[in-house]
């Protein structure tokens, strides 16, 4: 029997499938930790519940006195994000463009991004310590530099493998070089330029957690290894689920805009995670 | 044979490239305490190599550091593998599996250093399982990917001639779905190394990763940028003799998914 797409079955059947291994996750936490029984190894769902909605009250256990608000750490996790990705996509399509039109930019730029896939950039955050400092601007770096490779990447592929076909008709009919850029290029690599996107942010909020854990000791990284420092393990599980949840939003629901913007062009991409 | 010549001269031009910057910027800032330039990284690394007491820390971290990899990687191969290729034959497997395969793929790799840490300390054992937890999800995915795209019409042959589940799923299935199994090895083991390094280097105290942060805390940048050279060679030996083990297993088929690697 071959196996048929999901997709066949009903919305309903799915969605009560799901529900099903929702609880069913619920149930063996808890179970997990009730046979741990012990609040430092592992705690139950409910008291992470409270300690979330604690947090997000802007209510700080005690025992954490001097460190960041809730609300303070979550916007400063945001922003080094945000500021961190949109430079990585200021670099790196164009690089990648550049390197998916011209062989020779291609050929010379290669070694470093195959470099770059091959060796884990984050070896190098211990040494950016000391050549840029721990501030917002170091942390900032270091996000761009996990984040802008994987742009580079998914942007060159889209560009390399755009159809033949598509770029031949628009050369025939006399199509300029910006105009076949941004007419045909562009629209036909989009895709893969915004799949790489979506992977990249999911880097990016890898790269500014860790900085901030292995930097400067603020924002969500910092206040998760502060709760772990003073064993509050419901307040570090309630960070660590945040953290978790913006991982998910970054990288799933963008998937599902995705499949309808860009319904006309089923790429590998979409249909499968294949890009770290 | 020319095309590997030329292949070869870019990457040896690229590589004087990045030390002769990486030489002008320490000269030019000449600030011991903020960049060490390649010379002294260089005497660095070979008195990591020659040198007894860095030589027996070095072995010790190394020993420390692959074993946890290859632990971490061998654990998810074991356990992902069975997974994806189940998800990707069972209607109610997959239902039931792919959101959360998809959940915890998405989670990023620092989210479970502290978990870890709870549950076996500040120990190899977290690291092994950190690995374990970023790489399985990665190869489930791909395997999955792979045996839903198994074309229908080998499967319907098989059957027609009688071959019963055991057999389609040895004889048909599995062999059609390696290319992928490879991709995600390669990609798994590629995750397996970095989840490892972010444990060794938030914990300070075990490993490669911790010798490396420990050593830039006490400002011997030349040391800690030594053992970067040796994180960066061990990865590399890892991602080209992934590739090595691919090109032998899966000669026969240039699928898509190498060919987008």
């Amino acid at each position: 029997m071959v196996m048929k797409s999901s997709r066949t079955m009903s919305f309903s059947v799915r969605f009560g499938v799901f529900c099903a291994s929702l609880g069913l996750f619920f149930v063996l936490w808890e179970v997990a930790a009730l046979s741990a029984g012990n609040s430092l190894i592992l705690v139950g769902p409910i008291p992470v519940l409270q300690a979330l909605i604690a947090l997000l009250q802007n209510h700080l256990p005690r025992g954490t006195l001097g460190i960041q608000g809730a609300d303070a750490a979550i916007l400063q996790t945001l922003a080094t994000i945000v500021f961190g990705f949109v430079l990585a996509c200021i670099v790196g399509i164009p690089l990648g463009l550049i390197m998916g039109l011209w062989k020779t930019a291609e050929v010379l730029i290669d070694p470093w991004l195959s470099a770059a896939y091959s060796i884990p950039i984050v070896i190098l955050i211990p040494m950016l310590y000391f050549a840029i400092g721990a501030d917002f601007y170091a942390e900032v770096f270091v996000t761009f530099l996990l984040t802008v490779f994987t742009i580079i990447v998914n942007t060159h592929h889209g560009v390399k493998y755009v159809s033949n076909a598509l770029a031949e008709v628009g050369k025939s009919y006399g199509a300029s070089e910006s105009q076949f850029v941004a007419k045909i290029i562009l629209p036909a690599s989009m895709p893969d330029i915004i799949s790489g996107m979506r992977i990249g942010m999911g880097r990016a909020i890898l790269a500014a957690v860790l900085a901030e854990v292995l930097m400067s000791g603020n924002g969500l990284g910092g206040m998760m290894m502060t709760f772990q420092d003073v064993l509050n393990t419901p307040y570090m599980m309630a960070v660590v689920f945040l953290i978790a949840l913006m991982g998910i939003a970054v990288l799933q629901l963008p998937k599902v805009l995705e499949r309808r913007l860009f319904r006309w062009k089923e790429t590998e991409s979409l249909s499968r995670e294949i890009r770290r | 044979m020319k095309a590997s010549y030329t292949r070869y001269i870019i990457l040896s031009g690229t590589l004087i490239i990045f030390v002769a910057v990486w030489w002008v910027v320490a000269a030019a800032l000449n600030n011991p305490r903020e960049i060490v330039g390649p010379y002294q990284t260089g005497t660095a690394f070979i008195s990591l190599l020659t040198d007894p007491p860095l030589t027996r820390l070095l072995a010790a971290g190394l020993q420390v550091t692959l074993t946890s990899i290859l632990l971490g990687f061998a654990l998810a191969v074991v356990v992902g593998v069975p997974i994806g290729v189940l998800m990707g034959r069972y209607l109610i497997v997959d239902l039931f599996c792919d959101p959360w395969v998809n959940i915890w793929y998405s989670i990023p790799a620092i989210a479970f250093v502290p978990l870890a840490m709870n549950w076996t300390g500040v120990s190899a054992t977290s690291s092994v399982i950190i690995a374990f937890l970023i790489t399985v999800f990665t190869i489930t995915i791909n395997v999955y990917g792979g045996v839903r795209n198994v074309s229908g019409s080998l499967v319907d042959c098989g059957a027609a001639y009688g071959a019963t589940q055991a057999q389609i799923m040895t004889k048909i299935i599995l062999p059609a779905t390696l290319p992928n199994i490879m991709v995600g090895l390669r990609l798994g083991i590629s995750r397996a190394i970095e989840g490892v390094i972010i444990a060794e280097m938030v914990f300070t105290v075990v490993g490669l990763g911790g010798l490396m942060d420990d050593a830039a805390d006490n400002l011997q940048l030349a040391l800690s940028g030594a053992l970067i050279v040796v994180l960066a060679i061990i990865s590399l030996a890892f991602a080209e003799a992934m590739k090595y083990f691919t090109r032998r297993m899966v000669a026969w088929k240039e699928s898509q998914a190498m060919i987008r690697e």
